[in-house]
Protein backbone atom coordinates (compact mmCIF):
# COMPACT_ATOMS: atom_id res chain seq x y z
CA UNK A 1 0.00 0.00 0.00
CA UNK A 2 2.48 2.23 1.08
CA UNK A 3 5.01 1.22 -1.51
CA UNK A 4 2.81 1.98 -4.33
CA UNK A 5 2.25 5.45 -3.46
CA UNK A 6 6.03 5.56 -3.74
CA UNK A 7 6.80 9.30 -3.51
CA UNK A 8 4.67 9.60 -0.59
CA UNK A 9 5.87 8.54 3.05
CA UNK A 10 3.85 7.55 5.89
CA UNK A 11 3.51 10.80 7.85
CA UNK A 12 2.99 12.27 4.22
CA UNK A 13 -0.82 10.70 3.89
CA UNK A 14 -1.27 11.75 7.48
CA UNK A 15 -0.51 14.75 6.27
CA UNK A 16 -2.47 14.70 3.34
CA UNK A 17 -5.63 12.84 4.90
CA UNK A 18 -5.85 15.61 7.75
CA UNK A 19 -5.61 18.83 5.09
CA UNK A 20 -8.15 17.46 2.99
CA UNK A 21 -10.41 17.25 5.79
CA UNK A 22 -10.95 21.02 6.32
CA UNK A 23 -10.10 23.54 3.16
CA UNK A 24 -10.45 27.03 3.60
CA UNK A 25 -11.24 29.52 0.71
CA UNK A 26 -10.04 32.67 -0.20
CA UNK A 27 -13.19 34.67 -0.67
CA UNK A 28 -12.03 36.53 -3.69
CA UNK A 29 -14.37 36.46 -6.28
CA UNK A 30 -13.86 37.70 -10.13
CA UNK A 31 -16.47 36.86 -12.34
CA UNK A 32 -19.76 36.15 -12.31
CA UNK A 33 -19.63 32.42 -11.09
CA UNK A 34 -19.00 34.05 -7.62
CA UNK A 35 -22.67 34.20 -7.29
CA UNK A 36 -22.75 30.53 -6.70
CA UNK A 37 -20.73 30.72 -3.64
CA UNK A 38 -23.24 32.01 -1.27
CA UNK A 39 -25.32 29.23 -1.65
CA UNK A 40 -22.56 26.64 -1.90
CA UNK A 41 -21.07 27.72 1.36
CA UNK A 42 -24.48 28.61 3.11
CA UNK A 43 -27.58 26.26 4.41
CA UNK A 44 -29.34 25.36 1.18
CA UNK A 45 -25.87 23.00 0.11
CA UNK A 46 -23.50 23.29 3.37
CA UNK A 47 -20.18 22.73 2.18
CA UNK A 48 -19.03 22.99 5.89
CA UNK A 49 -20.06 19.88 6.38
CA UNK A 50 -17.93 18.60 3.88
CA UNK A 51 -14.65 20.89 5.75
CA UNK A 52 -15.33 23.80 2.64
CA UNK A 53 -15.69 27.03 3.88
CA UNK A 54 -14.27 31.02 3.63
CA UNK A 55 -11.18 32.52 4.91
CA UNK A 56 -11.19 36.06 5.05
CA UNK A 57 -7.16 37.05 4.40
CA UNK A 58 -4.99 35.27 2.17
CA UNK A 59 -2.34 33.87 4.49
CA UNK A 60 -5.41 31.83 6.19
CA UNK A 61 -6.96 30.19 2.89
CA UNK A 62 -5.82 26.69 1.43
CA UNK A 63 -7.70 27.33 -1.93
CA UNK A 64 -7.83 30.04 -4.01
CA UNK A 65 -11.05 29.54 -5.94
CA UNK A 66 -11.52 31.75 -9.57
CA UNK A 67 -14.76 32.47 -10.22
CA UNK A 68 -14.99 32.80 -14.14
CA UNK A 69 -13.44 35.64 -16.34
CA UNK A 70 -10.28 37.37 -14.99
CA UNK A 71 -9.75 40.76 -16.03
CA UNK A 72 -6.14 41.59 -16.75
CA UNK A 73 -6.65 44.28 -14.15
CA UNK A 74 -7.79 41.20 -11.73
CA UNK A 75 -4.81 39.36 -12.86
CA UNK A 76 -2.45 41.64 -10.98
CA UNK A 77 -4.10 41.05 -7.81
CA UNK A 78 -4.67 37.15 -8.28
CA UNK A 79 -1.29 37.22 -8.65
CA UNK A 80 -0.65 39.11 -5.65
CA UNK A 81 -2.91 37.18 -3.40
CA UNK A 82 -1.79 33.66 -4.75
CA UNK A 83 1.65 34.24 -3.94
CA UNK A 84 0.71 35.44 -0.52
CA UNK A 85 -1.10 31.81 0.27
CA UNK A 86 0.88 29.40 2.25
CA UNK A 87 1.69 26.52 0.76
CA UNK A 88 0.45 23.72 0.17
CA UNK A 89 -1.98 25.95 -1.63
CA UNK A 90 -4.31 24.87 -4.30
CA UNK A 91 -6.14 26.71 -7.31
CA UNK A 92 -9.83 25.80 -9.25
CA UNK A 93 -10.58 27.35 -12.18
CA UNK A 94 -14.32 27.51 -11.94
CA UNK A 95 -16.36 27.97 -15.25
CA UNK A 96 -15.43 27.73 -18.72
CA UNK A 97 -14.35 31.35 -19.05
CA UNK A 98 -11.17 30.11 -16.80
CA UNK A 99 -10.15 26.87 -18.86
CA UNK A 100 -10.56 28.62 -22.48
CA UNK A 101 -11.87 31.90 -22.34
CA UNK A 102 -15.68 31.06 -22.41
CA UNK A 103 -18.49 33.45 -23.94
CA UNK A 104 -15.45 36.62 -23.39
CA UNK A 105 -12.89 34.51 -25.43
CA UNK A 106 -12.49 37.70 -27.73
CA UNK A 107 -12.45 40.49 -24.88
CA UNK A 108 -9.40 42.88 -24.92
CA UNK A 109 -9.37 43.18 -21.26
CA UNK A 110 -10.23 39.45 -20.15
CA UNK A 111 -7.17 36.71 -20.24
CA UNK A 112 -8.27 33.01 -21.88
CA UNK A 113 -6.31 30.17 -20.29
CA UNK A 114 -5.30 30.75 -17.04
CA UNK A 115 -3.63 27.91 -16.36
CA UNK A 116 -0.85 29.80 -18.05
CA UNK A 117 -0.41 32.19 -15.55
CA UNK A 118 -1.30 30.61 -12.37
CA UNK A 119 -1.14 27.27 -11.60
CA UNK A 120 -4.88 24.87 -11.85
CA UNK A 121 -5.36 21.89 -9.58
CA UNK A 122 -8.80 21.17 -10.91
CA UNK A 123 -11.11 22.76 -13.27
CA UNK A 124 -15.13 22.92 -12.79
CA UNK A 125 -16.48 23.45 -16.07
CA UNK A 126 -19.74 24.80 -16.53
CA UNK A 127 -21.03 28.72 -17.27
CA UNK A 128 -21.94 28.77 -14.91
CA UNK A 129 -21.00 25.34 -12.87
CA UNK A 130 -23.94 25.36 -10.01
CA UNK A 131 -23.40 24.07 -6.50
CA UNK A 132 -23.50 20.72 -6.91
CA UNK A 133 -20.80 20.71 -9.84
CA UNK A 134 -18.81 23.12 -7.13
CA UNK A 135 -18.99 20.56 -4.41
CA UNK A 136 -18.09 17.88 -6.90
CA UNK A 137 -14.57 19.86 -7.86
CA UNK A 138 -14.20 20.30 -4.49
CA UNK A 139 -14.46 16.20 -4.03
CA UNK A 140 -11.92 15.63 -6.86
CA UNK A 141 -9.68 17.96 -5.04
CA UNK A 142 -9.68 16.25 -2.25
CA UNK A 143 -9.11 12.77 -4.14
CA UNK A 144 -5.94 14.53 -5.51
CA UNK A 145 -4.69 15.79 -2.28
CA UNK A 146 -4.67 12.32 -0.65
CA UNK A 147 -3.31 10.76 -3.57
CA UNK A 148 -0.97 13.48 -3.17
CA UNK A 149 -1.25 15.02 -6.90
CA UNK A 150 -2.43 18.25 -6.18
CA UNK A 151 1.40 20.50 -6.59
CA UNK A 152 0.48 22.88 -8.28
CA UNK A 153 2.62 25.26 -5.61
CA UNK A 154 5.09 23.00 -6.31
CA UNK A 155 5.11 23.44 -10.23
CA UNK A 156 4.35 27.50 -10.06
CA UNK A 157 7.79 27.72 -7.81
CA UNK A 158 9.86 25.08 -9.94
CA UNK A 159 8.16 26.72 -13.35
CA UNK A 160 8.03 31.02 -11.91
CA UNK A 161 9.97 32.45 -14.89
CA UNK A 162 8.33 30.62 -17.72
CA UNK A 163 4.96 32.05 -15.36
CA UNK A 164 6.87 35.30 -14.72
CA UNK A 165 7.04 35.76 -18.73
CA UNK A 166 3.39 35.27 -19.34
CA UNK A 167 2.16 37.46 -16.46
CA UNK A 168 4.38 40.35 -17.98
CA UNK A 169 2.71 39.73 -21.42
CA UNK A 170 -0.34 40.93 -19.72
CA UNK A 171 0.62 43.06 -17.21
CA UNK A 172 2.73 45.46 -19.06
CA UNK A 173 3.51 48.04 -15.96
CA UNK A 174 4.90 45.57 -13.39
CA UNK A 175 5.05 46.76 -10.04
CA UNK A 176 5.35 43.80 -7.88
CA UNK A 177 8.47 42.38 -6.10
CA UNK A 178 9.73 39.91 -8.28
CA UNK A 179 9.07 36.95 -5.44
CA UNK A 180 6.32 38.18 -2.82
CA UNK A 181 5.71 35.23 -0.58
CA UNK B 1 -53.32 62.45 -18.24
CA UNK B 2 -54.04 62.18 -22.05
CA UNK B 3 -51.60 62.55 -23.87
CA UNK B 4 -53.02 61.05 -27.28
CA UNK B 5 -51.69 63.91 -29.84
CA UNK B 6 -48.24 64.16 -28.78
CA UNK B 7 -49.10 67.81 -27.31
CA UNK B 8 -46.53 68.08 -24.89
CA UNK B 9 -43.80 66.47 -27.47
CA UNK B 10 -44.79 69.28 -29.91
CA UNK B 11 -44.65 72.17 -27.09
CA UNK B 12 -41.12 70.95 -26.35
CA UNK B 13 -39.98 70.74 -30.44
CA UNK B 14 -41.55 74.17 -30.57
CA UNK B 15 -39.73 75.52 -27.41
CA UNK B 16 -36.47 74.31 -28.52
CA UNK B 17 -36.71 76.00 -32.00
CA UNK B 18 -37.37 79.27 -30.87
CA UNK B 19 -34.51 79.09 -28.52
CA UNK B 20 -32.53 78.02 -30.64
CA UNK B 21 -32.03 78.34 -34.16
CA UNK B 22 -29.41 76.12 -35.83
CA UNK B 23 -31.22 73.15 -33.80
CA UNK B 24 -32.84 70.32 -35.88
CA UNK B 25 -36.09 68.61 -33.45
CA UNK B 26 -38.11 65.92 -34.51
CA UNK B 27 -41.20 64.30 -32.23
CA UNK B 28 -39.87 60.37 -32.52
CA UNK B 29 -42.66 59.10 -30.76
CA UNK B 30 -44.65 59.00 -27.64
CA UNK B 31 -42.54 60.65 -24.84
CA UNK B 32 -39.15 60.46 -27.05
CA UNK B 33 -37.65 64.21 -28.84
CA UNK B 34 -34.62 64.17 -30.43
CA UNK B 35 -32.67 67.28 -31.02
CA UNK B 36 -29.54 67.78 -32.96
CA UNK B 37 -27.12 70.83 -32.34
CA UNK B 38 -23.39 71.90 -32.97
CA UNK B 39 -21.38 70.62 -30.24
CA UNK B 40 -20.39 75.00 -30.01
CA UNK B 41 -24.04 75.44 -28.45
CA UNK B 42 -24.28 72.00 -26.87
CA UNK B 43 -23.77 73.25 -23.26
CA UNK B 44 -26.38 76.63 -23.22
CA UNK B 45 -28.99 74.05 -24.85
CA UNK B 46 -28.40 71.65 -21.84
CA UNK B 47 -28.32 74.48 -19.56
CA UNK B 48 -31.86 75.85 -21.36
CA UNK B 49 -32.94 72.41 -21.69
CA UNK B 50 -32.56 71.94 -17.45
CA UNK B 51 -32.90 75.47 -16.02
CA UNK B 52 -36.05 76.52 -18.12
CA UNK B 53 -37.18 72.99 -19.50
CA UNK B 54 -37.52 71.30 -16.60
CA UNK B 55 -35.03 68.60 -18.00
CA UNK B 56 -33.14 68.79 -14.84
CA UNK B 57 -32.75 64.54 -14.89
CA UNK B 58 -29.24 63.07 -17.31
CA UNK B 59 -29.88 59.93 -17.35
CA UNK B 60 -26.99 58.79 -19.76
CA UNK B 61 -24.55 59.89 -22.08
CA UNK B 62 -23.65 57.79 -25.00
CA UNK B 63 -21.24 57.65 -27.74
CA UNK B 64 -22.13 56.13 -31.39
CA UNK B 65 -18.65 55.29 -33.77
CA UNK B 66 -19.70 56.66 -37.68
CA UNK B 67 -16.60 55.83 -38.85
CA UNK B 68 -17.89 55.43 -42.41
CA UNK B 69 -18.77 59.50 -41.59
CA UNK B 70 -15.73 60.11 -39.82
CA UNK B 71 -18.10 60.90 -36.89
CA UNK B 72 -18.60 60.17 -33.02
CA UNK B 73 -21.87 61.14 -32.55
CA UNK B 74 -22.69 62.08 -28.40
CA UNK B 75 -26.07 61.33 -27.12
CA UNK B 76 -27.16 63.07 -24.07
CA UNK B 77 -30.56 61.99 -22.49
CA UNK B 78 -32.56 63.86 -20.77
CA UNK B 79 -35.67 63.32 -18.10
CA UNK B 80 -37.85 65.29 -17.30
CA UNK B 81 -39.44 63.77 -13.94
CA UNK B 82 -43.24 65.14 -14.53
CA UNK B 83 -43.79 65.75 -18.18
CA UNK B 84 -42.31 62.11 -18.55
CA UNK B 85 -40.32 62.97 -21.37
CA UNK B 86 -37.09 61.50 -23.07
CA UNK B 87 -35.48 64.49 -24.17
CA UNK B 88 -32.28 63.07 -26.53
CA UNK B 89 -29.59 65.75 -27.38
CA UNK B 90 -27.08 64.52 -30.12
CA UNK B 91 -24.15 66.48 -31.14
CA UNK B 92 -21.37 64.96 -33.29
CA UNK B 93 -17.09 65.81 -33.48
CA UNK B 94 -14.76 64.72 -36.06
CA UNK B 95 -13.11 61.16 -34.99
CA UNK B 96 -9.92 62.34 -35.20
CA UNK B 97 -9.08 64.94 -32.55
CA UNK B 98 -12.13 64.32 -31.05
CA UNK B 99 -13.12 67.53 -28.50
CA UNK B 100 -16.33 67.33 -27.24
CA UNK B 101 -17.10 70.56 -24.62
CA UNK B 102 -17.10 69.71 -21.23
CA UNK B 103 -20.37 69.30 -19.19
CA UNK B 104 -20.01 68.02 -15.89
CA UNK B 105 -20.55 71.36 -14.36
CA UNK B 106 -24.12 71.33 -14.95
CA UNK B 107 -24.62 67.60 -14.36
CA UNK B 108 -21.95 66.21 -11.81
CA UNK B 109 -22.38 62.68 -12.53
CA UNK B 110 -21.40 63.52 -16.11
CA UNK B 111 -17.93 63.98 -15.51
CA UNK B 112 -17.98 59.79 -14.84
CA UNK B 113 -19.33 59.29 -18.51
CA UNK B 114 -16.54 61.87 -20.60
CA UNK B 115 -13.78 59.97 -18.20
CA UNK B 116 -15.31 56.65 -19.20
CA UNK B 117 -15.61 58.30 -23.34
CA UNK B 118 -12.12 59.92 -22.72
CA UNK B 119 -10.44 55.83 -22.16
CA UNK B 120 -13.00 53.80 -24.04
CA UNK B 121 -12.91 56.20 -27.61
CA UNK B 122 -10.60 58.74 -26.76
CA UNK B 123 -12.37 61.67 -27.24
CA UNK B 124 -10.82 64.82 -25.13
CA UNK B 125 -12.82 67.16 -23.12
CA UNK B 126 -11.45 70.21 -21.95
CA UNK B 127 -10.83 71.05 -18.46
CA UNK B 128 -12.28 67.27 -17.37
CA UNK B 129 -11.02 66.40 -13.84
CA UNK B 130 -9.43 62.83 -13.01
CA UNK B 131 -7.27 60.43 -13.77
CA UNK B 132 -6.25 59.54 -17.12
CA UNK B 133 -6.40 55.53 -16.34
CA UNK B 134 -9.90 54.96 -15.11
CA UNK B 135 -11.24 51.28 -15.91
CA UNK B 136 -8.46 50.20 -18.04
CA UNK B 137 -4.65 49.54 -16.70
CA UNK B 138 -1.72 50.03 -18.84
CA UNK B 139 -3.74 50.55 -21.56
CA UNK B 140 -1.13 51.22 -24.78
CA UNK B 141 -3.51 50.30 -27.92
CA UNK B 142 -5.77 52.64 -29.62
CA UNK B 143 -9.00 53.06 -26.94
CA UNK B 144 -11.05 49.69 -27.55
CA UNK B 145 -14.54 50.57 -27.99
CA UNK B 146 -13.26 52.32 -31.22
CA UNK B 147 -14.93 50.87 -34.37
CA UNK B 148 -11.37 50.40 -36.00
CA UNK B 149 -9.73 48.55 -33.49
CA UNK B 150 -9.49 44.69 -34.19
CA UNK B 151 -11.05 42.75 -31.04
CA UNK B 152 -9.67 39.32 -32.49
CA UNK B 153 -6.17 40.25 -33.28
CA UNK B 154 -5.40 41.58 -30.09
CA UNK B 155 -6.09 38.73 -27.88
CA UNK B 156 -4.31 36.51 -30.69
CA UNK B 157 -1.12 38.86 -30.02
CA UNK B 158 -1.52 39.29 -26.38
CA UNK B 159 -3.30 36.03 -24.92
CA UNK B 160 -3.26 31.99 -24.91
CA UNK B 161 -6.09 30.12 -26.76
CA UNK B 162 -6.53 26.60 -25.95
CA UNK B 163 -6.11 23.80 -28.71
CA UNK B 164 -8.80 21.66 -30.03
CA UNK B 165 -12.27 22.67 -30.54
CA UNK B 166 -11.63 22.19 -34.22
CA UNK B 167 -14.26 19.95 -34.63
CA UNK B 168 -16.90 22.64 -33.26
CA UNK B 169 -19.59 23.63 -36.29
CA UNK B 170 -20.41 26.99 -37.53
CA UNK B 171 -23.82 27.71 -35.86
CA UNK B 172 -25.34 29.72 -38.88
CA UNK B 173 -24.14 27.21 -41.09
CA UNK B 174 -25.60 24.16 -39.59
CA UNK B 175 -28.90 25.95 -39.08
CA UNK B 176 -28.93 27.00 -42.88
CA UNK B 177 -28.51 23.58 -43.60
CA UNK B 178 -31.15 21.81 -41.53
CA UNK B 179 -33.82 24.58 -43.31
CA UNK B 180 -32.16 24.75 -46.29
CA UNK B 181 -31.91 28.38 -46.41
CA UNK B 182 -29.23 31.05 -47.65
CA UNK B 183 -27.05 32.62 -45.07
CA UNK B 184 -27.75 36.17 -45.66
CA UNK B 185 -24.97 37.81 -47.50
CA UNK B 186 -24.25 40.56 -44.42
CA UNK B 187 -23.91 37.52 -42.06
CA UNK B 188 -21.43 35.74 -43.90
CA UNK B 189 -18.56 37.69 -42.65
CA UNK B 190 -18.87 36.74 -39.10
CA UNK B 191 -18.84 33.19 -39.95
CA UNK B 192 -16.11 30.55 -38.71
CA UNK B 193 -13.11 30.85 -40.68
S1 LIG C 1 -18.04 30.91 -17.33
FE1 LIG C 1 -20.02 31.92 -17.66
S2 LIG C 1 -20.78 32.34 -15.59
FE2 LIG C 1 -18.58 31.97 -15.44
S3 LIG C 1 -17.61 33.98 -15.56
FE3 LIG C 1 -17.66 33.11 -17.63
S4 LIG C 1 -19.53 33.94 -18.52
FE4 LIG C 1 -19.70 34.19 -16.32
Amino acid sequence: MINDKNSQGIVDIIAEYARKQSLFIMAYGTGCGAIEIPPTLTSRYDAERLGIRGAATPRQADVLLITGYLATKSLKRVIRVYEQMQAPKYVIGFGSCTINGGMYWDSYNTINLLDKYIPVDVYINGCMPRPEAVIAGFEKLKELIQSGNALGWKKYEDNLEEYRENQKKVIVNWQMPDYNW
Amino acid sequence: MENKELVLENTLVQALQEGFTRLEATVKRKARVEAKIDKDILPSLLLFAKEKLGYNHLSHIGCVDWIEDGLFEIVYILWHPTEKINLLIKASTERENAIMPNIDYIWRQANTYEREMREMFGIEFPGLVGRKDFILEDWQDIPPMRRDFDTEKYVNEHFFNRPGREDAKDVREQVAKRSGEDIPEFAKKYSRK
